[in-house]
């Protein structure tokens, strides 16, 4: 996969198509999931370059599906990005592997400077 | 001063109303000490006087009777004899030698060897006086009985006894009569009754007792002691013949009677003793009872009205006390649910403030792929967009600060000096201060010992209760900032120089939305995160109003011992 792939984990449909959108014209490989279910088969399958994951899915904690992808794959850069997260919550991610929280609503700059962050950590 | 930590509004009329219930429950106390300790004690006592009382009377009764017996049969005993010599008389000599002078003289002689017999008369069947030796022959020499009611008695019965009376002497006396077996002369006897006064006078029947001799018609056949002269009126019953001579008790107006019938029940003997004198030691020592049981009752009463008290006190304190407790664990529950629900409406809002901020910028970046040319609105559209980005940004700031409510308690933890923590804080808002004048003065105790807690979060509190300060006071004025160790907990308090908040505010100040601010310059969520951060540090918030006027926010904080 491209240094510029990213999946994007969330329930809300609207918010993921738009994002993936918004993603592509800036360089971005985006592709959406709504279930953590769905991330876990798609990190199995190909290496995205960041991962942004919602905490709050409909079939699994996102805690859990983190701690899954980095079962499969402990190199990938988990980005947080959920409407719930207190500081522990983000804290306990970043704890489990991921490179950083964001809390909704978040500007897109914002975001695309986190994903810039964690594309270019080294691996 | 009035504080308000967890009251919940109406509690603290709860309180006053059970007012009346603790001086319910005092009266009722105090009512059944009284019962328990003081009835037992007028009991004894009532129980006592009684049966003293009555063991007394029995035992006078029982006196009074012997003694009535003993007087009657002595009375009875004298009379007999009396009678028995002058029949034995009347039977041995006849009328002509005792008619002749000088004979009743020799029988007189041999009868008065007691000194009792006043005279002796012989009288013929006639009535007329035929032999007389005595001290009044002078003025008896010519009298004649034939008419006197006791001659036609004696006569008709061969025997008779007269009551007492004066008669020419002027000396109480009474005669016995007898006549010879053939009843043709009557031997005639005077016997000073002194004798009979002087067997009653040596009757012991105690002070203001007394005791006499009454006839048929309740005249006083012998004085009384107590000076009577007559049976008193309204004590007829008295009398031997109402009762047949059987010797009976009456108890009557507080004294108790022996009467008893004599001398074939013409006479009654009555012996008298006086209840009030006889008892007025009793009585006495009766009152001096009365006057300690008083005593000692006055002593329970007050002693137990005291200790109820005492005791009422305790049991109000300790439930106003755990009415307190129970105010403020209902308070933290509310709190409690009104964060969680806080948190729960701030996510859900998260997310379609996300998209809507994300549909504005994506309609933005569309726009600029637009021929510009052909917009007439060009600046208009990027002025809307800026618009919804500013106020997702403005409704994200309310939803992450509710948001707080949630925060785990297992934030890191640190050893923490809160005077430090305080001057850190004061730095951050030193400009601000300056810019209104307002002056931040501080009082802090350097002996406080470090706290494990944590400082982030109260640094949050902190910050939110001086930005409070600073809003109340507007310009000019002062926030006194002062810190204290107390009993296993340290004290921070903030008191402004502002206008203080009346009591209904005071209660709703920790509630979330609550505000005194103008409309879009507070949120009225800062005092309801730090009230529950607080509370998950272990410490409290308290509120009142100070002194000088102002607001004092005080934060308790835990000190662990080391």
């Amino acid at each position: 996969m491209s240094e510029f792939s990213i999946l994007v984990v969330d329930d809300e449909e609207e918010f993921v198509a738009t994002l993936v959108q918004r993603l592509r014209k800036r360089g971005w490989a985006g592709e959406g999931v709504l279930t953590g279910g769905a991330a876990i088969t798609r990190v199995a399958a190909d290496d995205f370059a960041v991962i942004l994951l919602d905490m709050r899915l409909p079939d699994m904690d996102g805690g859990r599906v983190l701690q899954e992808i980095k079962k499969i794959r402990p190199q990938s850069r988990v980005v947080i990005l959920t409407g719930h997260a207190s500081a522990s919550e983000g804290e306990e991610g970043i704890k489990n592997g991921a490179f950083d929280y964001l809390l909704k609503p978040v500007e897109f700059e914002t975001l695309l400077e986190k994903l810039e962050a964690a594309r270019n950590r080294g691996p | 001063m009035k504080m308000y930590t967890a009251t919940i509004p109406g509690s603290a009329l709860k309180v006053r109303s059970r007012e009346s219930y603790y001086a319910r429950q005092k009266r009722l106390f105090v009512v059944v000490v009284i019962l328990v300790a003081i009835i037992p004690l007028l009991f004894i006592s009532w129980t006592a006087s009684h049966f003293y009382q009555k063991s007394w009377l029995d035992k006078t009764t029982v006196e009074l009777t012997s003694l009535a017996n003993s007087r009657r049969e002595i009375i009875d005993l004298f009379l007999d004899s009396q009678e028995n010599i002058l029949a034995g008389y009347a039977e041995l000599y006849d009328f002509a030698w005792l008619s002749t002078p000088g004979n009743l003289e020799k029988l007189f002689q041999a009868m008065n060897h007691q000194g009792v017999i006043v005279d002796l008369g012989l009288i013929a069947k006639d009535g007329s006086h035929r032999n007389y030796t005595g001290p009044f022959a002078e003025d008896l020499k010519d009298k004649n009985y034939a008419e006197a009611r006791w001659f036609a008695e004696v006569m008709q019965n061969g025997r008779y006894i007269s009551d007492v009376f004066t008669g020419y002497r002027g000396v109480p006396h009474f005669i016995v009569a007898v006549t010879d077996p053939t009843r043709s002369w009557v031997l005639r006897a005077t016997i000073n009754s002194e004798l009979f006064n002087a067997l009653l006078a040596s009757a012991e029947v105690g002070p203001g007792g007394d005791a006499f001799i009454l006839n048929r018609l309740g005249e006083l056949q012998t004085p009384s002691r107590l000076g009577l002269t007559a049976l008193p009126t309204g004590e007829k019953g008295l009398l031997a013949a109402t009762t047949g001579g059987a010797l009976t008790i009456h108890h009557s107006q507080g004294s108790l009677y022996a009467t008893t019938g004599m001398k074939n029940n013409a006479w009654t003997l009555v012996l008298k003793t006086d209840i009030g004198t006889s008892l007025a030691d009793f009585y006495r020592a009766r009152q001096r009872d009365h006057l300690i049981i008083a005593c000692a009752a006055l002593l329970i009463l007050a002693v137990s009205t005291f200790l109820v008290r005492s005791m009422m006190n305790k049991v109000e304190g300790a439930d106003q006390q755990r009415m307190l407790l129970y105010d403020r664990i209902r308070y933290s529950e509310k709190m409690a649910l009104i964060g969680r629900m806080a948190a729960n409406v701030a996510h859900e809002i998260n997310n379609p403030l996300q998209i809507i901020g994300d549909q504005a910028g994506w309609l933005d970046e569309l726009l600029s792929e637009e021929d510009l040319g052909q917009l007439k609105n060009t600046d208009e559209y990027r002025t809307a967009f800026a618009k919804i980005k500013a106020q997702v940004k403005r409704a994200s700031t309310i939803t992450h600060r509710l948001l707080g409510f949630s925060r785990s308690t297992d934030g890191l933890k640190t050893p923490t000096n809160i005077n430090t923590l305080v001057e850190e804080t004061v730095s951050f808002l030193e400009k601000e201060a300056t810019n209104h004048r307002i002056a931040i003065r501080r009082s802090l105790d350097p002996t406080l010992p470090e706290i494990t807690t944590d400082t982030t979060q109260l640094q949050q509190v902190f910050l939110n209760l001086l930005n409070n300060a600073f809003d109340a006071i507007g310009n000019d004025g002062a926030v006194t900032i002062s810190t204290s160790l107390g009993d296993r907990q340290l004290a921070v308090e903030f008191a402004d120089s502002g206008p203080g908040l009346p009591e209904e505010a005071l209660k709703k100040v920790f509630e979330p939305f609550f505000t005194t601010k103008k409309a879009g310059c507070g949120t009225g969520i800062g005092l309801s995160i730090s009230y529950s951060i607080v509370e998950r540090l272990g410490g409290t918030i308290e509120v009142r109003n100070g002194r000088q006027g102002g607001c004092v926010f005080r934060v308790n904080l835990p000190v662990t011992q080391q």
